[in-house]
């Protein structure tokens, strides 16, 4: 190594606790973004073996466009030529007793066995011993039950499972890489179990001749192949992913913020050696690689350090997306990610990246600087008010080259991602001249606080523009980041309390959304009890329309006309008229997704061919970005010939003196059927707690950012301190205790903290802004109604305050520490 | 023989106010021949350093040519500036400027890496010439203002330069120290021929130069060699 190398690395043993502040804030930001790619790769990988596992050998699935389909056609199947293999399934869920809802496959274990041969394992219906094997084929009620659900639950062969339809004899064990819990059951067990006599799901093909195959079977059924399905899945995780991404990108967006801070003091500091190495005849490239290998020291040493904590993250992380993915798409179990060497590399290239990126300018500064000024010290606060208005110049440039990108936003949602960036890298650039017009009141205040002290670290704050803009500018983005998305998570929870009110009306309501299905026998038996004013059978499938998954709804319009007040785009509950005649509403998100309006037509593959129904309205809805067309019950019968009841929501009239009997004996009656039952506030209260426990991952987030922030705040204290030890010895032959010295370097960091947060409260409502007007809408295609809160405000400045404190008490320790030492000298 | 350092009609102009005439320097004209000693001699302010850092390239005049070495610096590039710097000049500074992360040993063999050689030897005799041998290993904030700035000289003198600039090498120290300094950095500079330019404003510095060059307002005038101290 260069003796040139070596006397810029060895800055670092000499300012160890900056070198430490540095190290972790590139640390935390590498590893907000490895944890969260990681977790996402976790989620997605879990999700590719959990459809392989269940699909086996399978080349293609056969079903109706909605709900089962008769098991006649598997004659037809047979005498298929393209048909190698096929097995029928029956694939529900089921309620345990514990209050787990678990997936439960009717399989053929004879068919079954050529298209998922994993389940011909030891334990197995096929491979088990033949005792068991009969009882399986000939007991009703048998099941076999998956080794992970069975340790869980400490079931064993030979003991019983207690679901909502009754109890269960286990039979064996099998092993399940899906990750989900799962049941296997014989089918024709399973059709009684389910009441539903000569109906199976779907089919699970194995065929030779695709083309031929869907030539022959193209009306009336929806055929997917593996991969097919796999991609419809994937699609729908697209937004989320994204937004996912972003997220992780925003700590290390923050972590670049205090990489240049640290580097630009680096520079500073170095400043006058690279001055004394010139007039020594080093050249300018000795000195960029030196100034080159330090950082990127860092950016390695950090990436490695954020590499490990970002997979030990995401461990926690793919719990908490698994979860999200679960409650908003369809269930997912993360299995722990393998340790992988490149994680490394990728984390030690994201070290490096964000550190050449926040060190560029610097750099750029070290090599442009004059020599005979370097020398003389530190040439960068000189300048700094003009830099800082140039620096603003640039900021009110970028800005509005981000409100260009949040227009091209329309084209698509990573405009808007671009624009959001744009805005904070915009306002960042302003925080030097921002910091100079504060300077008066700010220095009102701190003299208000603490005399003297508070006059001279506003002062401070000023002179070094150059330090205290850039951990302004970090603290600011995170500060904002975090009023943003409150307020952005805040009016969506009041959009979804406001969409719910309109909606979910029923008193009762009787089954669950992705649980067990409500039979028709219970409807038929509500409709025995007197008083009941009306009930809306609720069916909710998913279906392919061009290529993505979208929701059907059937519902009883007339039921929900009366009872209802759905948020229409246009118009009133008068729109339910046409619906009862065989129209569809669709949903927001529908319509945007679609660019279908009022009056368009949608065709939807139906069990008779396609089917083309009139679009009549359009209403606000939040449960499904994809898109939901709703429609009257008998004309989903119609098309779809599917009688399934997802759930069932009871009304009865508000003056009924039997109100609360009616409520206890409709509860009573499905109790007893071992069907869940939700009073109106319980599924609200369910329904918040799920979009609550969805945002969860946003807050980990949010906290790393701020941590990274924190990094930044007390970096940025740190540099000053060392920056000005001589000044502090001025400070104390002028007679300054270590006390004001101690409450100077405090009141700094509490300046920069007030200053941040006052940026913070126009960026953070402009941000929320975007979220909900750019980024939801365009992602998500739904609108959020933006409610102004005070909380997220609240919150924001109890972070700035305690933040910037907490960030200051190394350097009041160390004032403490050396104080008494300090001498007026240039070493 | 040609001159070590020809400055001809020198101009050094800052950007200029209405009240202040910014020029540091005004028509210089020097030459110095090799091995000589010389004091520029002058208050503060007078262009002394300016002068000085346009001879070692590291600051552009406003016009004039400067040679050193028997090169035209206006016809070097910024890369043979900077090779001149590494092997022909040494430097030394009033506040001594040794890179502080570094030991004393590393701060004089740094030079002769940047000269291009890799042997270590010649470091340690120079340290030793200074007499700070058994010091080689301290940092500059261990040892004390004169023997940093003995280290300063041994780092200017180990890669055997043509030419010593040194700005103010006594400014920063005790009468004695200075002294003791003075003596050493003229004597090596003897011993091996070196020439040696020092800006002082010292009369000290002048007693035991072979030419006093005094410098008032940006102009160079030469003192008559009278034995006396310019007062």
């Amino acid at each position: 190594m260069s003796v040139v190398t070596k006397a810029f690395l060895r800055y670092l043993r000499r300012r160890r606790s900056l070198s430490l502040l540095q190290l972790l804030g590139i640390a935390c930001g590498v590893a907000a973004a490895v944890g969260m790619a990681l977790s996402a790769r976790a989620s997605l990988a879990s999700f590719e073996t959990a459809v392989e596992f269940i699909g086996g050998r399978a080349t293609h699935s056969l079903e109706r466009p909605a709900g089962p389909l008769a098991e006649t056609v598997l004659s037809r199947i047979i005498a298929d030529p393209a048909v190698l293999a096929f097995s029928p399934v029956i694939d529900r869920r089921i309620l345990l007793a514990t209050g787990e809802t678990v997936r439960l496959l009717g399989i053929d274990p004879l068919l079954d066995r050529a298209v998922r041969p994993q389940l011909a394992h030891p334990g197995t219906p096929a491979a088990s011993p033949a005792p068991e094997r009969f009882a399986f084929l000939l007991e009703e009620n048998t099941v076999l039950v998956d080794e992970q659900l069975a340790a869980q639950s400490r079931l064993h062969s030979g003991g019983f499972l207690e679901t909502s339809r009754g109890r269960m004899r286990i039979v064996g064990t099998f092993p399940n890489a899906s990750g989900e819990p799962l049941i296997l059951m014989d089918i024709s067990h399973s059709q009684r179990l389910f009441e539903l006599g000569g109906m199976i799901d779907r089919v699970d093909l194995i065929v030779d001749d695709e083309a031929g195959f869907l030539a022959r079977w193209k009306s009336g059924f929806r055929i997917q192949s593996g991969q097919q399905r796999r991609a419809t899945l994937r699609d729908m995780l697209g937004a989320f992913r994204l937004n996912l991404q972003a997220l992780s990108l925003l700590a290390l967006f923050v972590g670049v913020f205090l990489v240049y801070n640290t580097a630009m003091f680096t520079v500073v500091s170095r400043m006058k050696d690279a001055g004394i190495l010139r007039s020594l005849g080093a050249g300018r490239r000795e000195i960029v690689a030196a100034f080159l290998s330090e950082i990127l020291l860092f950016g390695a040493c950090g990436g490695i350090l954020g590499g490990l904590a970002g997979f030990l993250l995401s461990r926690f992380l793919s719990g908490l997306v698994a979860g999200t993915i679960s409650n908003l798409y369809f269930f997912l179990r993360p299995a722990a990610l393998e340790w992988d060497w490149s994680v490394l590399l990728v984390s030690v290239g994201l070290g490096c990246g964000a550190s050449i990126l926040g060190g560029i300018f610097p750099l750029v500064e070290l090599v442009r600087a004059d020599p005979v000024q370097a020398i003389r010290g530190r040439t960068a606060v000189r300048g700094a008010h003009g830099r800082a208005a140039r620096a603003a110049l640039a900021g009110a440039g970028v800005l509005a080259v981000s409100a260009a990108l949040f227009w091209l936003a329309r084209i698509h949602v990573y405009f808007g991602f671009a624009g959001s960036f744009a805005l904070l890298i915009g306002v960042s650039l302003t925080t030097g001249l921002a910091l100079v017009f504060c300077h008066p009141p700010l220095k009102r205040l701190l003299a208000f606080l603490a005399g003297l002290p508070g006059k001279v670290a506003a002062g401070n704050i000023r002179r070094n523009l150059g330090r205290s803009a850039v951990a302004v500018a970090a603290f600011m983005v995170a500060i904002s980041m975090s009023i943003g998305l409150s307020s952005m998570i805040g009016s969506f929870r009041q959009s979804l309390i406001w969409w719910m009110g309109t909606q979910l009306r029923a008193d009762l309501f009787v089954g669950k959304v992705g649980g067990a299905e409500v039979p028709e026998s219970f409807y038929r038996e509500m409709q025995t009890i007197p008083g009941l004013a009306g009930f809306d059978r609720y069916r909710n499938v998913q279906a392919l329309y061009r290529g993505t998954t979208i929701t059907l709804c059937a519902v009883d319009a007339a039921v929900l006309q009366k009872f209802t007040n759905f948020g229409w785009l246009a118009g009133g509950n008068e729109n339910w008229e046409p619906v009862k005649n065989g129209t569809v509403i669709v949903s927001e998100s529908f319509s945007r997704r679609f660019r279908l309006r009022a009056g368009d037509t949608v065709t939807l593959d139906g069990v008779d061919g396609p089917a083309t129904l009139t679009i009549t309205a359009i209403y606000y809805d939040y449960t499904s970005e994809h898109g939901v067309v709703m429609m009257d019950r008998s004309t989903y019968l119609r098309v779809f010939n599917d009688r399934t009841i997802t759930t069932l929501g009871v009304f009865i009239d508000p003056g009924n003196p039997q109100r609360q009997a009616l409520l206890e004996e409709v509860s009573e009656r499905a109790i007893r059927r071992g069907l869940p039952v939700f009073t109106r506030d319980q599924l609200r209260g369910d329904i918040l707690a799920v979009f609550d426990s969805t945002f969860a991952v946003t807050r980990s987030m949010q906290v790393l950012s701020i941590v990274v922030a924190f990094f930044g705040i007390a970096g940025a204290l740190m540099t000053l301190f060392i920056e000005r030890q001589r000044e502090f010895g001025i400070y104390r032959a002028l007679g300054f205790s270590s006390r004001q010295v101690a409450a100077m370097t405090l009141l700094e960091g509490l300046g920069m903290g007030m200053v941040s947060f006052l940026m913070s409260i126009g960026v953070g409502t402009a941000l929320a802004w975007v979220l909900i007007r750019v980024i939801n809408l365009r992602s998500f295609n739904w609108t959020i109604f933006f409610h102004p809160a005070w909380e997220p405000y609240a919150v924001a400045f109890a972070i700035a305050v305690l933040a910037s404190l907490g960030a200051a008490a190394y350097p009041i320790w160390k004032v403490y520490k050396t104080y008494p030492q300090m001498q007026i000298r240039e070493e | 023989m040609p001159a070590k350092i020809h400055v001809q009609d020198l101009w050094k102009e800052y950007e200029r106010t209405e009240q202040l005439d910014s020029a540091a320097l005004r028509g210089v004209n020097l030459e110095i021949q090799g091995g000589e000693i010389i004091a520029l001699y002058g208050q503060s302010g007078s262009g002394k350093t300016t002068l000085l850092n346009i001879i070692a390239g590291l600051d552009r005049p406003t016009r004039g040519r400067v040679s050193v070495d028997g090169k035209d610096l206006g016809s070097l590039g910024e890369r043979g500036k900077t090779d001149l710097r590494r092997r022909r000049l040494g430097f030394v500074f009033q506040f001594f400027n040794l890179l502080p992360t570094l030991t004393a040993f590393e701060n004089v063999y740094l030079s002769l890496e940047l000269a291009g050689r890799s042997d270590r030897e010649p470091a340690f005799a120079a340290l030793a010439s200074v007499g700070l041998r058994t010091k080689a290993n301290r940092y500059p904030h261990e040892l004390s203002g004169g023997e940093q700035q003995r280290v300063a000289i041994a780092r200017a003198m180990v890669k055997e330069p043509a030419i010593i600039l040194a700005d103010e090498p006594t400014g920063n120290l005790d009468l004695r120290t200075g002294e003791q300094v003075l003596d050493l950095l003229t004597g090596r500079c003897r011993e091996h021929g070196t020439t040696l330019l020092m800006a002082t404003h010292s009369p000290l510095t002048c007693r035991v130069s072979d030419r006093i060059l005094r410098m008032v307002d940006g102009i160079v005038v030469e003192e008559p060699a009278t034995g006396e101290m310019p007062s």
